[in-house]
């Protein structure tokens, strides 16, 4: 894409993990991260790259109890932010973990990658990976208890994130912190 | 983290790996395993080697070098390792900076046994400087000419000083031009750090030559150039202490290469990997012997352009000066620019990974000469006990005090502030014994000198300390400040405390931030900071229009129709009337208010309230000027314990266009300020809102001002004329400013004078005309920016035109490409601003 390879690898690529699955969803497109939604990355034209102009992030390992607000002020250290769009738990409406950041340009996105993917928010290294952009449902946890599928059988207790995997363990007793009730259809935008 | 960690440190072939995963640990072992052990092929050995080159302290440099001429000297015969090799070093030098002179001794070597790798090297090399020169890629210039310095000893002649003088001419023609030139100013500084590396890579045969070129550039280098009073970090004439004089970077630099000068150009920093210890006569005759080769021609463009990036002079700035111990270059010495240079470039170079960056910082004493540093991590108190001449200059101060100086650069620095910010953080989490007490050093310096720095940069420092914390569990030492905690709160000491607080709640939550500091802090952080959602004043009986209030939120819950909520607003007007207050700013207060309340919950809850509402927000504030600030004092007033809402929301109004930019600074420098007898200009948040509000302004016009113009004539008449409407209202919002912030800077603003009774000269009124002063200050910078912009612009487009106008002539193909291509370069201008 830009001449011959550098000295030095480049963070602003996408992660290996989205490679693999983009790879692999061209066969089986069950098989999928959690919010995200292939319509649009089904086999037609394998040559394009979906990730060319992006300008949003799927952001990950998020706590439960981190906020838009706090996402907000983060992140737009590297650009405004066009749209923020919080990863819910598909039956309780509570954040899961993960949201997706649109900027309004694929510039400020590289950026973000660049500058805060792999540093700290609510002092948990977050994850950023550039992501051909949000679709309506992708917000959504699609483990099998509704959080993200990372968290069904996570066998190390994180706080952060509802203490052990849901399937090990019923989560334990809320904390001084409350995770946001999204239940209720007014923030949502179209 | 994940891929963070488990990325490799680079480089390298793309070997089979078997390992699912990779952890960085495996870096150091072999990731082939034992059992398929191969020779991977010479051009992939050398790639690796010379892409690692000079890294391994343990590893004597001759030794490094000669192994990496060797081995590629031996396979000559490999077509891919010859054309690869030229490509590398050229790539090298501009991507690694901190390798050239050790990249640049390779090439010496190989030069004995092949020297037709130096003319493959030098016709490349000298085309690419030309290149560069005429696209006005000012860094890639003094890159590619540093690693032409480096093999000053294998050129025919004069080498590089031809290329040098004649660069200094066109610096002469540009400066004797206008006294406002800044491409002279960078092509002397170009000069000036390019000189060393001649004068390390032939001893000895250049001084006269040096002489002669220095003589010449001391009348650009001593004049002070006329912007530099716009760029320099501290306020001038703060009256406390006494301050050092800003120093300009080439005034510094040509004082420095004097000094050398008249020591025999010792240069004792720069490291000489091509010399060759005694005892290898062989080589060293060989090297010696070594064929000489002829500079291609290099030709410099009469007329010498600014090039992408907007140029400005450079101050020379450190927070460790005037420190008891040196633990970092003197000024005298031309070290403290020539490190500093390499590792500016280092670190703007490589913006695409922040951990290399950091990792070169940390390592940055294996790139300069041995002794030029004392030992890594050694505690500051400790520097005390060196003796005399050995160094005492700490390589963690030099690292943190090179990414300072970008964070604290003017106008703005190259990349983005955040990059800086993952650098120190990055750095601080590779050598966090070495680097933490470092940051605390500057931190200290910083926030001593708060009152006067730029407020630019105050604000600046505030953002990053708060940002820098929250990565590091917010642990700072409170303590030391806690006497700070009771001056008065537009102390500009306090200011700074109440300002970081804010902000570390802001990526973080109240009560986690209160348990990170000591008793007399936590009064600052009110009880109503605990609270996600702030109360709803209507629910409150004894608040005026309580029950429209209650009724209005009510409606707007239930997506009720516009009518029933027209039917309240008309009560609420009626009954302003009879009460003799504004019926406008009423309702608008009550609506505005209600419309928060229903998005209270999050960000996108309050976006989708606007979104629904934006016709009667707009209405209300297209009424009068007092319901459009209404908006903002409805909007601070409901978020005050949480600021930083309240200026998300502000931003997305002003999208809408709700709010007017000048709406947010009549707010805030008129209402707010005149409402607080000018202590409003002390509040961090304050200051946010207008500087956001003024770069989205500002932004837009630059964005505007830069569109390539369109085929149809018409549609570019129409761009003209929006451009130019932009352009007045820009102009418009920055007198507002100006004429607001004179008043306060001055003390004639009424509110002042009224409450000093005639005296003027209280403590607090000092302190707001100092506040006053500084924004001012701020300000005008930012106006005198835009307007060069905007000229530079008007130069290009008259540029592009003639070249369009000749493209004709000439039949069109050819200046329609170069067309094309500066319209490219000037949009990514735009995107970097």
């Amino acid at each position: 894409m830009r001449g011959p390879r550098a000295t030095v690898e480049r963070l602003d690529q996408p992660s290996a993990y989205f490679n693999s699955r983009n790879k692999r969803r061209r066969f089986d497109s069950k098989d999928q991260r959690d919010g995200d939604d292939d319509t649009n990355m089904q086999n037609d034209q394998p040559e394009e790259d979906p990730l060319k102009d992006a300008t949003t992030l799927y952001v990950g390992n998020l706590s439960f109890y981190t906020t838009e607000e706090q996402v907000y002020e983060l992140f737009s250290k590297c650009g405004e932010i066009k749209r923020l769009v919080m990863g819910l738990d598909r039956f309780n409406k509570t954040p899961c973990g993960f949201c997706f950041v649109e900027y309004y340009t694929h510039q400020d996105a590289l950026d973000c990658m660049k500058y805060i993917g792999g540093t700290k928010l609510d002092e948990r290294i977050i994850r950023t990976d550039l992501d051909p952009g949000f679709t309506e449902g992708r917000q959504y946890g699609r483990g099998k208890s509704g959080g993200q599928v990372r968290d069904e059988y996570r066998e190390d207790f994180d706080e952060g994130r509802g203490g052990l995997g849901r399937a090990i363990q019923p989560p334990p007793r809320a904390r001084e912190r409350e995770t946001r009730d999204y239940d209720d259809d007014f923030g949502r935008l179209k | 983290m994940a891929d963070y960690d488990r990325r490799g440190s680079g480089g390298g072939g793309s070997s089979y790996n078997p390992k699912k995963r990779r952890y960085r640990d495996d870096d150091d072992h072999d990731r082939r395993g034992p059992r398929r052990r191969f020779d991977a092929p010479p051009h992939v050995r050398v790639r690796k080697q010379l892409v690692a080159i000079a890294e391994n302290p343990m590893r004597p440099w001759h030794e490094e070098v000669q192994a990496i001429a060797t081995l590629f000297t031996d396979n000559w015969d490999d077509e891919l390792l010859r054309g690869n090799f030229v490509d590398l070093v050229l790539q090298l030098a501009v991507e690694q900076p901190l390798k050239t002179p050790f990249v640049a001794a390779v090439v010496l070597l190989a030069n004995a046994a092949r020297p037709q790798v130096v003319d493959m090297l030098l016709a490349k090399l000298a085309a690419l400087v030309e290149d560069k020169i005429a696209a006005g890629e000012w860094r890639e210039v003094k890159l590619y000419l540093k690693l032409l310095g480096c093999l000053q000893g294998c050129l025919e002649g004069e080498g590089v000083f031809p290329v040098l003088e004649e660069l200094f001419a066109r610096a002469v023609d540009l400066q004797t031009a206008s006294s406002e030139d800044t491409i002279g100013t960078e092509i002397v500084k170009i000069i000036l750090l390019t000189l060393p590396y001649v004068m390390v890579a032939a001893p000895g045969q250049w001084a006269q030559k040096a002489a002669d070129l220095m003589e010449k550039t001391e009348i650009i280098a001593a004049e002070p150039h006329t912007l530099q009073t716009l760029i320099e970090p501290f306020q001038p004439g703060a009256d406390e202490e006494n301050p050092p004089q800003p120093q300009s970077l080439i005034g510094l630099l040509q004082s420095q290469l004097q000094n050398e000068a008249n020591n025999g150009w010792a240069l004792s920093c720069l490291p000489r990997p091509w010399e060759l210890p005694l005892e290898e006569v062989e080589q060293r005759t060989k090297l010696d012997d070594a064929a000489k080769h002829a500079l291609p021609t290099i030709t410099i463009p009469q007329t010498v352009v600014a090039g992408p990036r907007p140029l400005f002079p450079e101050i020379y700035f450190s927070v460790y000066a005037n420190q008891d111990v040196e633990s970092v270059p003197p000024l005298a010495n031309v070290a403290a620019c020539l490190i500093r240079d390499a590792l500016l470039d280092t670190i703007n170079v490589l913006h695409f990974n922040r951990n290399i960056t950091a990792r070169h910082l940390i390592d940055l004493d294996c790139y300069f000469s041995p002794r030029t540093f004392a030992a890594r991590a050694t505690p500051f108190d400790k520097l005390r006990d060196i003796e005399p001449p050995k160094s005492t200059w700490k390589p963690e101060d030099v690292a943190v005090d090179a990414v300072f100086s970008q964070l604290f650069q003017l106008p703005t620095p190259e990349q983005k502030l955040v990059y800086y910010h993952s650098v120190l953080t990055e750095a601080c989490k590779l050598a966090p014994a070495a680097i933490a007490p470092s940051l605390g050093r500057a931190i200290r310096y910083l926030y001593r000198n708060t009152p006067r720095l730029d407020l630019e940069l105050s604000s600046r420092f505030m953002d990053w300390f708060a940002h820098h914390l929250s990565n590091f569990g917010f642990t700072w030492k409170w303590t030391e400040w806690v006497d700070d905690v009771y001056l008065s709160d537009a102390h500009p000491r306090k200011a700074f405390i109440a300002g970081a607080l804010d902000k570390e709640i802001r990526l973080s939550f109240a009560q986690r931030i209160k348990n990170t500091l000591p008793d007399p802090y936590k009064e600052l952080i009110s009880p109503e900071k605990d609270k996600d959602v702030p109360n709803f004043k209507f629910a409150d009986d004894n608040t005026p229009f309580a029950a429209e209030g209650r009724e209005i939120a009510g409606l707007l819950k239930r997506k009720a129709d516009d009518e029933e909520i027209d039917a309240v607003i008309q009560r609420i007007q009626s009954q302003a009337i009879d009460r003799e207050i504004d019926a406008l700013v009423a309702s608008t207060d009550v609506f505005v208010t209600c419309v928060l309340h229903v998005g209270s919950k999050s960000l996108s809850h309050v976006l989708a309230a606007i979104e629904r509402t934006k016709d009667r927000l707009a209405d209300a504030g297209a009424a009068s000027d007092a319901a459009r600030g209404q908006i903002i004092s409805a909007t601070m007033a409901y978020w005050s314990a949480h600021p930083g809402v309240a200026l998300s929301i502000i931003e997305k109004l002003l999208n809408y266009s709700i709010l007017t930019p000048e709406t947010v600074i009549t707010w805030a420098l008129v209402g707010r300020a005149g409402n607080t007898r000018g202590e409003a200009l002390s509040v961090a948040h304050v200051y946010e809102m207008v500087f956001n509000t003024v770069i989205k302004v500002t932004g837009r016009v630059r964005q505007l001002v830069v569109k390539p113009s369109s085929v149809e004539e018409e549609t570019d008449e129409a761009a003209a004329e929006t451009r130019d409407r932009e352009i007045k209202a820009m102009r418009a919002l920055f007198a507002a400013i100006e004429d607001a912030l004179a008043s306060w800077a001055t003390g004639s603003k009424d509110e002042m004078i009224e409450a000093s009774e005639g005296a003027g000269d209280s403590e607090g009124e000092k302190l707001v005309r100092k506040w006053g002063e500084r924004w001012l200050r701020v300000f005008r910078r930012r106006a005198a920016i835009e307007e060069a912009f905007l000229a530079e612009a008007e130069k290009e487009r008259a540029r592009k035109a003639q070249a369009q106008e000749e493209g004709a002539r000439n039949g069109g193909v050819e200046g329609e490409a170069e067309v094309q291509g500066l319209a490219t370069q000037m949009d990514t201008e735009g995107e970097v601003a």
